[in-house]
């Protein structure tokens, strides 16, 4: 049956008023419509306007930035940069400013525009027709039954999108209650390979790498002789002869002391009894993959073993100037080899190795920085595979890196003219840098209380706050000391005071906040050995074999001295409360024999 | 007008549904599809260029005295701002509730919802709202150490308890989603019942989705990958932005879209509605079945009067469908469960602990590529450091993804089995009802119901219809 309208349809649609309301309301929107096209329209040619003049990417700023490269201390030329870089920064701020407000205006615009057009419809709203009953009871059905099928689609569409994102993945680790079928011991089988690298205590009870385990030279030790007659053999464990030249420093890891040497013939590994002295094994590295028949020459001064061996706790690795690099176990035996030269470098390659975990760490600086040819490399210690390699825009340098942990993060401390560079040991990228440095880069960088000293060769020391981040030359240098200045040798520093030693001998005391100058004294012996702190001493090796001990303290107070009757240009190193030092005829162990 | 043209519709020659209205229908939706799209453009700019936006690099002198400043987090929104706005929300549903069930007013809840979008939206950037509160909740449930705010527990809580009286008043005009989605509705287009039905599912399902996230303690994927937070932050991820700018653009025609057939609040808000104590009341009077509110309903939610008394033959199949589909419905909760058991191996990747879990165990022994600093690389540089404790808790996470899977999965088969037997059944309208689930208590119907426009008319002030609350 079909309804009649009634009264009250009749009134409710009567006309009273609806048209001029949807007129009006039409109107309203053909406004808004309007202003928002016109807004958009001007939007539009300030963002045109701001792309084409990108102020990152203005030429005549970029022009004004090339010449000052060519006179970077014209104070003109910077302050012409200066103006045009606030003139682009203003003019961009403008563009913001302009987007910002455009975009609320014209979403403003917009919803007038689409309630007007809503409205604007309503008071043209009209009822449909009458239908007949029976139409209406057949479509009721109708929409029943297809609402239904609807229902089921879409609860089966589910149902596959659930069933096939579970097919997508199997899972490697499995929940705790395997499901049936599943082998139980499938995460032992996928299982990741357990730590392959010493703990932090291992390191500290032994002597890893060239200064010490984190290149620092401060030895924990606190029972370590201050005094012994090489004559009469008084307080010595033993003197070998050293077998082998070359400038390395002993490193020890347990009861093994390991150094290389060699020349352009044979390059060899040694490993003594760290109690007796005795020759354990020695192991010549040849024949290293793409190694070429002739090394290269080196100068005597540095020699081809100039670069301290380093120990990961598992393995011992050894680098040559002629570019062979090889790991070994701590029995001799080759774990793998490979050759990274022939090297460019004047003096000779004499940076050490460092380690992280189970990563060798080489810092690889080669001919001039124009040559791109300097790089720091992470190999797999297992594998020698290159984890990592960063290039470096730095000429050849002699300073070893060394690994810190600093404001959160492992990373890895370069020297090289004219920057202090530290990298991410995870993965190579760079965290700061500091400009700095000039001359023949030869002293190591050191942490001491919180801040890497760095020494630019007898011109001057820096401390650097090691928690920045880009080029933070001008505000993360805490101090810097011009006098009295190190040039070969590497400067020490027990969180405290901070010692820096001349290859004049001129050892000076500084207090490690401030750098400010507590005592010197000049011992007037050559000296190229670092000074090295163990038991609040401080050791120090002169090249013509006279050994000084002094307090590492704020007066100065020597200890003793003592001829070693050798000559040195390697560092000691500490370790079961003994000293290892390698002079050139000589490898000398200080300490009870005891142990 | 004459009063033959309010009835206008008569058959076409075919003796088909179509009609001259209809046909006058789409005309009209013809000339005013340019000002859509229009609207669409201009809505689509605006996202855009708040997309355009770059960065600025500082300046390149550093020996200038300028200090570059430290990259800070904003700090919490103040306690007693968090209590004002749980104040504020209460005001605005007991207003809404008010403004639907007792003055009737279409335009004042207009005028709340743009107050909400300001208020709620742009001004508080859409958080707390009361669709992500519900993720807060579940993981308070999924975790017990996890402290759940008083501010975010009323945000979860106070529209559910107002629509177990009133029905869907948050909706109505509160929630800035649904309020902004209603300011744009342009020119609505009736979404066929049949589709609708089907449709109606997701949110249940993306509610169950969003609940097992969050109750993992994985994602919460309804903030996430929520659409109009970008708009009320103008920013966001190109693809948030984008996604916000196609819902409303879609918007424009279809009421509502999100709210309908996506949001995970309001499926639980339908649940609420279809019990509530009161509900919208279309007509004030006896209804004439002019049909106008069902016309003008842009959400699909008037439903029909029966017409007339179903035969016995058809009452025969009903019981029967009744009959299969109980049967069907425990059946379907397992098949859920099964399929959810099934999908929680892929949803546990969603876990970051499980992620680098699965990724340690292909990658770990593998070197990372050189020089390419990234997130993923210290993760596992992370996951070296204790490989077998990441495992462990990789696994126990699993583990509770599991049951948590089967659930939502036995969830959404619950869902399609009680859809499918609320379709079957048959209901006693003598007159058309706006349906308390599905009714986003917007008003519409209200204020073209020819009853009400005529006691309006005669009145000259609104009076409760019968069965609303009584609200003075």
């Amino acid at each position: 049956m079909t309804q009649e309208p009634t009264q009250t349809q009749a009134a409710a649609a009567a006309p009273t008023g609806a048209e001029p309301a949807a007129r009006a309301w039409l109107l309203t929107q053909w406004m808004a419509g309007v202003f928002a096209v016109l807004l958009a329209a001007g939007m539009a040619l300030s963002y045109a306007d701001a792309r084409q003049n990108d102020p990152l990417k203005s030429p005549q700023l970029a022009e004004l930035k090339q010449k000052l490269l060519d006179k970077p201390a014209d104070e003109q030329l910077k302050q012409a940069i200066r103006s045009l870089d606030l003139q682009v920064r203003q003019h961009y701020f403008v563009h913001v400013w302009r987007m910002r407000t455009g975009v609320w205006m014209l979403l403003g615009a917009a919803a007038v525009f689409g309630i007007a057009g809503a409205w604007s419809g309503d008071a043209r709203k009209r009822p449909p027709r009458r239908r007949p009953e029976a139409e209406l009871r057949l479509e009721a059905t109708l929409t029943a039954r297809r609402s239904r099928w609807s229902v089921a689609a879409c609860g089966a569409g589910i149902g596959a999108g659930l069933f096939a994102a579970g097919l997508a993945f199997e899972p490697t680790v499995p929940a705790r209650a395997p499901e049936a079928g599943q082998a139980p011991g499938a995460v032992a089988a996928t299982a990741a390979p357990a730590n392959d690298w010493a703990t932090a205590e291992e390191i500290r009870q032994n002597w890893p790498r060239f200064r010490g385990p984190d290149g620092g030279a401060v030895s924990p030790l606190t029972n370590v002789p201050t005094s012994w007659d090489v004559k009469t053999g008084a307080g010595m464990a033993w003197k070998v002869p050293a077998l082998i030249g070359g400038f390395n420093s002993t490193i020890t890891w347990g009861d093994k002391v390991f150094f290389s040497g060699g020349d352009a013939a044979k390059r060899e590994v040694f490993c003594l009894d760290a109690k007796t002295g005795g020759t354990l094994w020695r192991q010549a590295v040849a024949n290293v993959p793409g190694a070429p028949a002739k090394p290269a020459e080196v100068p005597d001064t540095t020699g081809y073993a100039a670069s301290t061996m380093a120990s990961d706790g598992r393995r011992v690795y050894v680098f040559f100037a002629n570019g062979d690099l090889a790991a070994l176990t701590f029995d001799g035996k080759f774990v793998w080899s490979k050759c990274l030269g022939p090297l460019k470098n004047a003096y000779g390659h004499a940076a050490s190795l460092a380690t992280w975990r189970d990563r060798l760490i080489l810092q690889l600086d080669q001919a001039d920085s124009e040559d791109g040819k300097s790089k720091l490399y992470a190999f797999d210690g297992r594998t020698g595979q290159v984890v990592w390699q960063t290039p470096r825009k730095v000429g050849s340098s002699w300073a070893s890196p060394i690994v810190i942990e600093a404001a959160g993060k492992p990373q890895i401390i370069t020297l090289a003219v004219p920057w202090v560079i530290a990298y991410s040991a995870v993965d190579g990228a760079e965290l700061w840098r500091v400009e700095g440095l000039s001359g023949e880069i030869t002293p190591s960088p050191v942490f001491a209380g919180g801040l890497v000293l760095a020494v630019s060769p007898s011109e001057k020391l820096m401390a650097i706050r090691p928690d920045g981040q880009g080029d933070v030359t001008k505000t993360h240098v805490a101090w810097t000391l011009e006098e009295n200045v190190p040039d070969v040798t590497s400067p020490v520093g027990n969180g405290e005071l901070v010692f820096g030693l001349t290859s004049s001998g001129l050892l000076t005391c500084l207090d490690a906040k401030d750098g400010k100058k507590v005592w010197e004294h000049d011992f007037e012996m050559d000296c190229h050995t670092s000074p090295t702190i163990a038991g609040g001493h401080v050791y120090l090796f002169g090249e013509k074999g006279l050994a000084v001990v002094v307090e590492a303290a704020r007066q100065f107070k020597e200890l003793s001295r003592t001829e070693m009757g050798d000559s040195f240009h390697a560092s000691p190193a500490f370790a079961q409360d003994r000293l290892f030092l390698r002079g050139v005829t000589n490898i000398f162990c200080i300490g009870t024999t005891n142990r | 007008m004459s009063p033959s043209s309010i009835e206008c519709g008569t058959r076409n020659a075919g003796g088909g549904l179509a009609s001259p209205v209809r046909a006058a229908g789409h005309a009209r939706l013809a000339s005013r599809l340019p000002r859509a799209v229009l609207l669409v453009l201009l809505l689509c700019f605006a996202a855009l260029a708040a997309l355009a936006e770059p960065k600025f690099p500082p300046p390149d002198f550093s020996e200038t005295s300028h200090q570059i400043p430290a990259t800070t987090v904003p700090g919490a929104r103040a306690i007693f701002l968090q209590y004002l706005d749980v104040g504020v929300l209460a005001a605005a549903l007991g207003m809404a509730t008010w403004l639907v069930l007792g003055k009737r007013s279409r335009r004042w809840v207009l005028v709340l919802s743009i107050f909400s979008v300001a208020y709620f939206g742009f001004y508080r950037k859409g958080c707390v709202c009361s669709i992500g509160s519900l993720q807060n909740v579940a993981l308070a449930l999924g975790n017990g150490g996890y402290a759940l705010p008083v501010g975010v527990l009323a945000f979860f809580a106070l529209p559910l308890v107002f629509a177990l009286f009133a029905g869907r008043v948050f909706c109505a005009g509160v929630c800035p989603h649904g309020a902004l989605q209603d300011l744009v509705l342009l020119k609505p287009v009736k979404v066929p019942t049949w589709l609708e039905s089907g449709l109606n599912v997701l949110p249940f399902a993306y509610l169950g989705l969003g609940v097992l996230f969050a109750a993992t303690g994985s994602s919460f994927i309804i903030c996430q990958y929520d659409p109009f937070i970008p708009i009320f932050r103008m920013s966001g991820r190109a693809l948030m932005v984008l996604s916000g700018v196609g819902f409303l653009g879609l918007g424009l025609f279809v009421g509502r879209p999100f709210c309908r057939f996506l949001c995970p609040y309001g499926a639980l808000l339908k649940i609420a509605g279809s019990v509530a104590k009161w509900g919208v009341e279309i007509t004030p009077d006896d209804c004439s079945k002019c049909r106008l509110c069902e016309e003008v309903c842009p959400y699909g939610a008037v439903r029909q009067p029966e017409y007339g008394q179903p035969g016995p033959e058809a009452l025969r199949q009903d019981r029967r469908r009744l009959a299969w589909l109980a049967v069907l419905l425990p059946v379907l909760a397992v098949a859920g469960g099964w399929l959810g058991g099934r999908f929680s191996h892929t949803a546990a990747l969603v876990h970051p602990t499980v992620s680098l879990a699965e990724r340690y165990a292909r990658e770990g022994d593998k070197p990372p590529k050189a020089g390419a600093p990234a997130d993923e690389i210290l993760a596992l540089e992370r996951a070296r450091q204790n490989p077998k404790g990441l495992e462990a808790e990789a696994a126990a996470i699993r583990d509770r993804f599991r049951m948590g899977g089967r659930l939502f999965g036995a969830w959404v088969g619950l869902v399609i089995g009680v859809k499918l037997f609320s379709l079957s059944m048959r209901r006693q309208r003598v007159e058309f009802e706006a349906d308390r689930g599905a009714c986003l208590a917007c008003a519409r119907c209200i204020d073209f119901c020819p009853h009400e426009v005529k006691r309006r008319r005669v009145n000259r002030s609104p009076a409760p219809a019968r069965g609303t609350l009584q609200v003075t």
